[in-house]
């Protein structure tokens, strides 16, 4: 979002095409923000009704790239618009057509946690303000037609091929999460109270599926002692994920600050194995999550949880590297802070468009130095975490400097409208 | 639209999910708005920033002739553009709208007390309604941009920044202090992750910049004066040798000016010995066959490293931050000297190789055997020089749990990145204002951490906090695309909730002009007596002069007198301060 509005900002056209049905990515579905505590959906809307209502920015959700041919300054790009069923111009998002709708089907922006009909938009502040149907879990019992007082609804939708022409493709895909089940040691998808991060987020956000109340999935209960382990997917070589994800450690931080604001006698513990705080206010907010919130700080990387039948609470072994002492803490929630990996689909659109990628899956970048938001290929550029784990401030730069390059590419001969 | 028609509000009450309706009783607040004098619509939405919200608002304007609308809702901060947009596309002047700050200033301030909250959110939109009534339109303004950049600092950040502009098709001018270009990195014998020398990297961008006839470049020279706002900047630029001082129109500003590394006096023996060296000096030692011990010249068979100096100290303001580089750099030097010496060890607190290749490298230093050592927060390690120059180090292995001592050849201190000792002239020069870690704010540290709070003036590199030299290089792009954006526009909106002063009131007491903290009054010489005059560009509508003003001759647009006036009364003279009032 932020390339496209520094590419709309100098009066080049943005075409800014989303495979979901909105934009915002997963800072829309994030609580609180480190090191500032900032609310993300709060920070975050203003730019999502900046960017659909920019008159240099055209908006193309729940859409994917079908193909790229061309060069620097002269690229064709064919787009498929996916059928969402709904007519964007018609629809209102009123809601009638989900108040009707019969089917619920787990909430993916919820991170499953909560249920969403069949038609659906994933937020409430959704950009664009459009439903969508989806077809993989409607039953065609059509009670949205009636329900919808525009004549939105169109079951008969096809998919829409569109073709672009443009001078410069940034590329800004984001990632995924490492599937933190991989450690079936750590519980996960066994034991209900072993959540990963971003469910974590989900639970603890005033718009999520618990409207923010921060309880055990297994039986409701407001946990009393709560471990988040740290680097489950990130700096293991033998799950192919050898290096740093860069953002956990922070989040980490973060989520453990929020039990505290959320249950204030709760005892909070963090595995960790380094507490990387880098970036501006970063160590300060560590610090303060010690010594202000009374977080507690464990270096061990944790060996096994196991849940105990009569007490119904969650066993946790691990070192303390710092005595070398072996220690089995007891907590009612453990929360695994997963690393991030490359998105789904990345080598796809990296064989369409030409580009590489290293063994690490990133898309490889031209330069450190000379080029650090360039791809091999010129005129496509890459920001974000499309090319290596990075938090919200260093994606925003890197959007703002891929916007930079790109427009030295349009300014030589790109169209101005 | 005329102001002086009567007033019709319309209130719109937002939920912010559980955010505000999680404590305040949101029907409540809308309901009791509607009894409000003036108020011909009041409700309650679930997001009034969603799409939805914005739609009702519009459609409300049109269909009940709405005049003034207020959204009691969140900051102003993030949301107050988003409504002043919303209430114009419904053909209302942006400034008859009114936000109240039912979020941060209620419901997350007192999310324990459900009844309070819904008291004072009452209270508040109450209060709101009183202002609305007596809201104003005001002009929407805009100045035009001169088409070209000041970049201050001819480091890695502001080199790539000057070019980038220059490609752009705008100019630049490039202002160094030194003789030369090409900062610190110039003088880096080795770069990480890749294995260039600085020089390498530099060279480039140094020759990039000279040959290119849109940047001019200044080296030698400082600023010396520095007045405008923003399209519309006037820096002064001295000449060190000359002192000569050349004046350029500036539309925009770049601040690279980046770091000083620590000189760590007081910590660890350093300066007792020539075998002491900090990182930087480190990587500024010119590279030779022979590593050699700089006081006696004798091979160097084993060294040491130490992390955190002058970093991560709680409580030492300046030092309290993280540097951010030194981790990975120290990881590249250790591995790349390894070959050279018998042994290396490090000694550190957390190894932070975050970046991409940065873990590859502590890996790689471990696996040449490389020696780590993590050593406790509180109990950092010691060392000191014999009478005979040895170096003898002592410290407690955390992971080990024993006490461990060393005697390195040389020892390397991996110090902080601190700001210039000018850092605080810089800020004072540019209107920049500067967090803990003493290198300068961005506007907003998660989404906007290029621009400032200064329309205009753009931060990159080690200048906003320490990193490293490539994301310097992103930043510098990034800061580049912000000021091409206002050049590129040619013009730039700029606010109209400013402070005016009233000719017939003005004694010509110059007391405003010393209050405002902006520089933005100055006299009018073509009035006689000279009266005061307001720099709208440069007022940030603080309303300092107008507190000061012994005459009651300057006037806040947007936040009148009366219009405050109202809100006391309206928060004084209501029937809810007595109701439930037995305390």
């Amino acid at each position: 979002m932020q390339a496209a509005l520094d590419i709309a900002a100098q009066g080049f056209h943005a075409y800014l095409v989303e495979k979901s049905p909105s934009i915002g990515g997963r800072m829309a579905a994030l609580d609180k923000t480190f090191p500032t505590l900032d609310c993300s959906a709060c920070i975050l809307t203003p730019k999502l009704s900046e960017v659909s209502r920019h008159p240099n920015i055209t908006l193309y959700t729940y859409t994917d790239i079908e193909s790229v041919i061309g060069k620097e300054g002269d690229f064709k790009v064919r787009i498929i618009k996916r059928a969402r069923y709904v007519d964007a111009k018609k629809c209102s998002g009123c809601g009638s057509c989900a108040d009707e709708c019969p089917v619920e089907v787990p909430n993916e922006f919820d991170e499953d946690l909560g249920f969403r009909k069949a038609t659906y938009m994933p937020f409430p502040q959704a950009t664009p303000n459009i439903y969508t149907i989806d077809m993989n879990t409607c039953i065609r019992c059509k009670r949205c037609l009636k329900a919808c007082e525009r004549g939105a609804i169109d079951l008969d939708m096809q998919d829409e091929r569109i073709d672009l022409e443009v001078g410069a493709i940034i590329i800004a895909t984001g990632y995924r999460l490492f599937d933190v089940s991989a450690y079936p040691r750590l519980g996960y998808s066994q034991i209900p109270d072993v959540i990963n991060a971003m469910e974590y987020e989900r639970l603890i956000n005033a718009a999520g599926p618990t409207h923010g109340h921060l309880i055990r999935l297994s039986d409701g209960r407001i946990p009393q002692s709560i471990g988040f382990v740290q680097c489950v997917g990130a700096r293991d070589v033998n799950k192919d994920v050898p290096y740093c994800s860069r953002v956990c450690c922070m989040y980490g931080i973060k989520n453990a600050v929020m039990a505290k604001e959320h249950h204030p006698n709760a005892e909070v513990t963090v595995y960790y194995a380094d507490i990387r705080a880098f970036g501006k206010g970063f160590e300060e907010f560590y610090e303060m999550a010690r010594t202000r919130f009374g977080v507690k700080f464990l270096r061990g990387r944790v060996a096994e949880v196991t849940r105990d039948h009569k007490t119904q609470r969650l066993h946790c072994k691990v070192e303390d590297t710092e005595t070398a002492k072996p220690i089995e803490a007891v907590h009612d929630l453990i929360v695994l802070s997963p690393g991030i990996q490359p998105p789904i689909g990345i080598e796809e659109l990296v064989r369409k468009l030409g580009i590489t990628t290293r063994n690490d899956g990133y898309v490889d970048v031209s330069h450190y130095y000379f080029g650090p938001v360039e791809t091999k290929v010129p005129g496509v550029f890459v920001c974000g975490c499309a090319d290596g784990p990075k938090d919200i401030p260093d994606s925003v730069t890197a959007g703002s400097a891929a916007a930079m390059r790109a427009s030295i590419v349009l300014a030589r001969g790109g169209r101005k409208k | 639209m005329n102001d002086a028609a009567e007033s019709r509000i319309g209130v719109f009450v937002c939920h912010c999910g559980h955010n505000i309706a999680g404590s305040v009783d949101v029907a409540k607040v809308a309901k009791t708005a509607e009894s409000l004098p003036h108020v011909v619509y009041s409700t309650h939405e679930m997001f009034m920033c969603s799409d939805a919200g914005q739609q009702l608002i519009r459609q409300k304007i049109k269909e009940l002739g709405l005049n003034r609308v207020v959204v009691a809702s969140c900051s102003p901060r993030m949301h107050e553009p988003t409504f002043r947009r919303v209430v114009e596309e419904a053909g209302l002047n942006r400034y008859l709208f009114d936000q109240v700050n039912l979020r941060e200033h209620v419901s997350w301030c007192h999310m324990r007390e459900p009844e309070a909250a819904t008291e004072k959110a009452i209270d508040l939109v109450r209060m709101s309604v009183a202002r609305a009534e007596r809201l104003e339109s005001l002009p929407v303004k805009s100045v035009k941009v001169t088409p070209r950049t000041l970049v201050v600092g001819g480091g890695i950040a502001g080199l790539r920044a000057a070019l980038d502009i220059a490609e752009r098709g705008f100019e630049a001018v490039l202002v160094e202090r030194a003789p030369k270009l090409g900062g610190h990195v110039a003088k880096w014998s080795h770069l990480f992750p890749a294995d260039e020398s600085g020089w390498q990297v530099i060279a480039p961008l140094i020759r990039g910049v000279g040959r290119h006839p849109l940047v001019t470049v200044l080296t030698d020279s400082h600023v010396v004066g520095f007045d405008g706002y923003v399209g519309n900047f006037e820096a002064k630029i001295e000449n060190l040798k000359t002192k000569k001082v050349e004046t350029f129109e500036i539309g925009a500003v770049i601040v690279a000016t980046g770091f000083e590394p620590f000189k760590p006096f007081g910590y660890y023996s350093y300066g007792e010995s020539k075998d002491i060296i900090t990182l930087a000096e480190l990587q500024e030692l010119v590279p030779k066959p022979d590593f050699l011990r700089p006081s006696d010249g004798k091979p160097i068979k084993r060294m040491a490293f130490i992390g955190c100096v002058g970093s991560r100290e709680p409580g030492n303001k300046g030092h309290e931050h993280c540097s951010r580089h030194c981790c990975s750099a120290v990881a590249k030097a250790a591995s790349d000297l390894r070959s050279r010496v018998d042994e290396v060890v490090v000694l550190y607190q957390d190894i932070r190789t975050y970046g991409r290749g940065h873990e590859e490298l502590a890996r790689l230093a471990r696996s040449k055997h490389v020696i780590y050592s993590k050593f406790p927060r509180d109990n950092k390690p010691l060392v000191h020089v014999t009478k005979t120059g040895r170096i003898k180090m002592s410290w407690y292995d955390i992971l080990s749990g024993d006490d461990l001592g060393y005697e390195p050849d040389m020892l390397v201190l991996a110090t902080a990145m601190v700001p210039p000792e000018d850092m605080a002239d810089t800020a004072k020069m540019f209107s920049l204002t500067r967090s803990a870690d003493g290198f300068f704010n961005p506007e907003h540290i998660k989404l906007a951490p290029l621009t400032t709070h200064t329309a205009g003036i753009m931060i990159a590199g080690a200048a906003q906090a320490a990193k490293n030299a490539s994301e310097s290089v992103i930043d510098a792009s990034g800061a580049a695309a912000k000021a091409v954006g206002l050049m590129a526009r040619g013009q730039v909106e700029i606010e109209s909730t400013v402070s005016h002063v009233l000719p017939e009131l003005c004694s010509s007491c110059h007391t405003c002009v010393t209050a405002c903290p902006y520089g933005a009054i100055s006299m009018d010489p073509s009035k006689d007596p000279p009266i005061a005059l307001v720099t709208e560009a440069k007022c940030h509508g603080c309303g300092t002069c107008a507190a000061a003003c012994p005459s009651s001759a300057i006037v806040m647009y947007h936040s009148t007198d009366q219009q405050i006036l109202a809100m006391v009364e309206a928060y004084l003279c209501s029937p809810s301060v007595t109701v439930g009032g037995a305390t």
